[in-house]
């Protein structure tokens, strides 16, 4: 940094190299450290799904399965040597790419994500658009008034969202829009007529809807997708506009907003054009850590509103001590974690110029 | 964010709250039938392979046997793909004629090599259900002299085990002696793999369906077999839908987006009983519960104790936990054969009564209070009853310390034996009553490795083994039937053994769903004649 930025900056191509050895640095790093961390996560997941009391193989072949059966089983899920032996095994076919055969659903774990994580990321990222918008927008109206009443019914909102577990909300959505009103519909992410005769190309069901042509294909994906996307938005809204509040009050407090009052700056004016512009970056990394929490953390929504998403897969995984799964699993999940951190470290420091180095 | 993209913001969530509102509809397709239920078990559709409940409950639908339980009364066998079937002269075989002009799905007729190979590919795979035809005394590396091509469209089994024709051809009814489409499978098979790896989720069948799709966790979709040697089905297709809680499977039948729902719990049945266009019915099970003690239990020598068993009679709350823990879903069985099954013991001569319980306990000298360990499987059905037999267990000076565990612990403590007591469930394999004798009454070698539930109870029985080893050779259907009614009457009375319920299977079903047979066993689920 001292290089490029300072005095005695060099002239002609010397600056790009120097940019372009800057940023090869940074990639190898980034690089070498998303491995290392994948490597600990696949290590530690390997070694916690091993030494758990459960015995995958009486999971897969059940308990009357005769001594020879079990024993064939066994070696061919490749429990046969030490748990060093086939962390080693695993970990060389996993650098081959081979994320193995998944113990509980008979599939190649590969193809069981391929399949699982397109449902998740289609839910979050809906559920985060509306929480990540209407948490923001009631922190933001919140502050205008601390103690007021508008802020008094948003904190109510907001202890709402934390407090209630999703399990009921998402049964309680189903029983008055689904099941009472007749205004939503039912859990799954297609009617029937549709979900079997659209070629699943991406995994999107909004994708793929559109792609198909079929009329009233896509409105069913949305209209499928609208009341769980909503009651998992409704507990990242709590905490996006908790903290939203929070950055802002904190702002607000500061001595240039204090200047900006004392000179006859409207409120609302100091909140939109003083205060949230420097909050961006709180908001961003807020924003960023409920998605990744709402990737992997869905799974009683996805339960509820037969979501056939990655939440429930894993789940699944680990009542069956699917080791397979919950590796192939954790990696993903672990490596969207990453490059959520990357992306959002990225972001913040584009909006923010005091975080850059 | 300024104004105008908060104003944009505000529009977007605006319309995408507004998008669900627009269709909301409630039917099913009518040519089509959709079920609700949990297909997260589901691992492989190989008939030599699948052997969980809801590979189990298709396997009927995909695949024909040579022989089949009668519907309405299926202690009764029938003809399937065999049209007539004759005993040979030791008794030690069986001839089968195979029925002119039956077809696969596939259009390749059904052959006697198709069942020489069917029956041998699932000998050698050795998958889980494997030690069903091992009980013929088939192994990998004998089964393919018992299996013989006798003529043009005749096939020839025999078996080297000490066992009855009757027997026999009970066994082969189930879905492990499906008949598969060689020449199909064949094409598809990996190595030494026989095709197991395409059959996993692709049919190979004769019977009325074949699968079109399965996506685990998601949905199986089956197709209409127009040419089924047994009938074609009244509806074009099935699809079994993944609705994993079941709740939501009670939302969806009462709105009429499923025509079936299964696998409710109690509470979802009493909220759907009287509701319009619902109806739910309780089919008979032949899921057996029971109490299994562990009478070899190294740190609890009280468990050996027979006392100790009799008393486990009376401490069980059989009327309390079957009429109001479980709301009726499930009745009051005590003995190891179900109620349906050929020479099933109805009787229930136990019931709650403590202070018998105390004077047998005080009567054989064993000290209370005791601890005794109860290992459960961690879900709600079994924790239930496992706090109400603490309850009265422990009126009786017996401490049960309730240690839950998931499905493959409990298992592994069973077949290590590291266990006090446990409570556990049973289903039987085949319709015939040796599925359950040889679990509950047969203990051949108490220091083999492994064994059957009475080895895992450690009941060292050489003279119930051998009676029951006798019965499965008697080829009278009467005196077969007497002898596991002695057997049963043996076990309720003096084993490791408490039997205490007779589950029913809830299913709801729509109004305008006729035709829907479910039998007894776990296997007997049937479409085929499903109108709507």
């Amino acid at each position: 940094m001292a290089l490029a930025g300072g005095p005695d900056r060099p002239a002609g191509a010397a600056p790009l190299l120097a940019d372009g050895l800057r940023w090869l640095r940074s990639l190898a790093a980034f690089v070498a450290s998303t491995g290392f961390t994948l490597f600990g996560l696949l290590l530690v997941t390997f070694f916690l799904a091993r030494l758990s009391p459960v015995d995958p193989v009486l999971k897969v072949v059940g308990d009357r399965a005769s001594q020879s059966t079990y024993e064939q089983v066994r070696a061919e899920m490749g429990l046969s040597g030490s748990v060093g032996e086939q962390f080693v095994n695993y970990a060389g076919r996993v650098l081959r790419g081979d994320l193995g055969t998944s113990w509980s659903t008979g599939q190649p774990v590969a193809a069981d994500l391929a399949r699982a994580f397109p449902a998740t990321i289609e839910l979050a990222t809906t559920a985060l658009l509306i929480g990540a918008s209407l948490g923001v927008l009631l922190g933001l109206v919140s502050v205008l008034k601390p103690g007021g009443l508008v802020d008094n019914i948003v904190r109510l909102v907001s202890l709402i969202g934390y407090s209630v577990p999703v399990f009921w909300l998402g049964l309680l959505m189903l029983l008055l829009f689904y099941a009472t009103l007749h205004w939503a519909v039912g859990p799954g992410r297609l009617d029937v007529v549709f979900q079997y005769s659209i070629e699943p190309r991406t995994g999107f069901a909004l994708l793929d809807t559109w792609q198909s042509g079929l009329p009233g294909a896509f409105a069913n994906a949305v209209a499928h997708l609208a009341l769980p996307a909503f009651v998992l938005s409704f507990h990242c809204l709590a905490g996006i506009c908790r903290l939203t509040r929070a950055a802002l009050l904190g702002e607000l407090s500061k001595e240039y907003v204090v200047m900006a009052r004392a000179q006859g700056a409207r409120r609302g004016r100091i909140v939109f054009s003083g205060a949230l512009p420097n909050v961006r970056a709180t908001i961003v990394t807020v924003v960023a850590l409920s998605y990744a929490g709402l990737l992997e953390g869905a799974v009683l929504t996805e339960t509820v509103f037969a979501w056939p998403g990655i939440g429930r897969y894993l789940t699944n995984a680990l009542f069956a001590a699917d080791l397979p799964a919950i590796l192939g699993g954790t990696l993903a999940i672990g490596t969207c974690f990453v490059l959520i951190n990357a992306l959002t470290d990225a972001l913040v420091a584009f909006l923010d110029a005091r975080t850059r180095s | 964010m300024n104004l105008r993209s908060l104003r944009s913001v505000l529009l977007a969530g605006a319309l995408v709250a507004a998008a669900p509102f627009a269709s909301a509809s409630a039917a099913t397709p009518p040519n089509l039938l959709v079920v609700a239920q949990s297909i997260e078990d589901a691992v492989s559709f190989d008939p030599a392979e699948g052997f969980e409940l809801t590979t189990v409950q298709a396997l009927n639908n995909l695949y024909q046997r040579l022989v089949q339980p009668k519907r309405d009364e299926p202690t009764v066998i029938e003809p399937a793909l065999a049209s007539a079937w004759s005993v040979g002269a030791d008794g030690r075989s069986l001839r089968f004629t195979l029925a002119k002009g039956a077809k696969f799905a596939s259009g390749n007729p059904v052959r006697p090599q198709d069942v020489v190979w069917s029956l041998s590919r699932a000998t050698k795979l050795n998958k889980s259900p494997a030690f069903i035809l091992n009980e013929l005394g088939w192994t990998a590396e004998t089964v393919d002299s018992h299996l013989k091509i006798s003529g043009d469209n005749e096939v020839t089994l025999s078996w080297s085990a000490d066992v009855g024709p009757a027997f026999v051809l009970a066994l082969l009814t189930a879905p492990i002696a499906s008949v598969v489409d060689e020449k199909t499978v064949a094409e598809k098979a990996k190595g030494d793999d026989f095709g197991n790896g395409w059959l996993k989720t692709h049919s190979a069948g004769s019977g009325p369906f074949a699968i079109r799709a399965f996506t685990p966790n998601e949905a199986l979709v089956l197709d209409a077999n127009a040419t089924a040697p047994g009938g074609a089905p009244k509806l074009g297709g099935i699809i079994i839908r993944n609705v994993p809680d079941p709740a939501s499977r009670r939302l969806l039948i009462e709105q009429g987006d499923a025509d079936i729902a299964r696998s409710l719990g109690a509470d979802q049945v009493v909220a759907l009983k009287g509701k319009a266009g619902v109806i739910v019915d309780e089919v008979p099970s032949a899921r057996l519960d029971y109490l299994l003690i562990n009478s070899g239990a190294k740190n609890n020598p009280t468990l050996a104790n027979p006392a100790f068993w009799q008393a486990a009679r009376w401490l069980v709350d059989y009327e309390g936990i079957a009429k109001n823990l479980l709301k009726g879903q499930y009745e009051v069985h005590q003995s190891f054969l179900p109620n349906g099954f050929a020479g099933a013991l109805n009787t229930t001569p136990f019931h709650l009564d403590v202070e018998k319980a105390k004077k047998i306990l005080a009567d054989a000298n064993i000290k209370t209070p005791v601890t005794v360990e109860l290992a459960v499987f961690n879900e709600p059905f079994f924790t239930q009853i496992a706090q109400s037999l603490q309850a009265t267990f422990g009126q009786a000076g017996i401490k049960l310390d309730i240690r839950p565990g998931i499905t493959s612990e409990i298992y592994a403590k069973g077949r290590s034996r590291n266990y006090e007591t446990t409570l556990r469930y049973w289903i039987p394999d085949y319709f015939d009553p040796h599925s359950n004798a040889s679990a509950f009454a047969v203990n051949r070698d108490n220091n083999a490795a492994s064994g059957p539930v009475a080895w895992q109870a450690n009941w060292t029985i050489p003279a119930l083994t051998a009676k029951t080893e006798a019965a499965v050779r008697e080829q009278d259907p009467a005196k077969r039937a007497k002898l596991y009614e002695e057997i049963q009457l043996e076990v309720q009375l003096n084993s490791p053994f408490v039997f205490i319920l007779q589950g029913r299977d809830p299913v709801a079903l729509r109004d305008n769903v006729k035709g829907y047979v479910q039998g007894l066993n776990a296997d007997q689920v049937f479409y085929d004649r499903v109108t709507k």
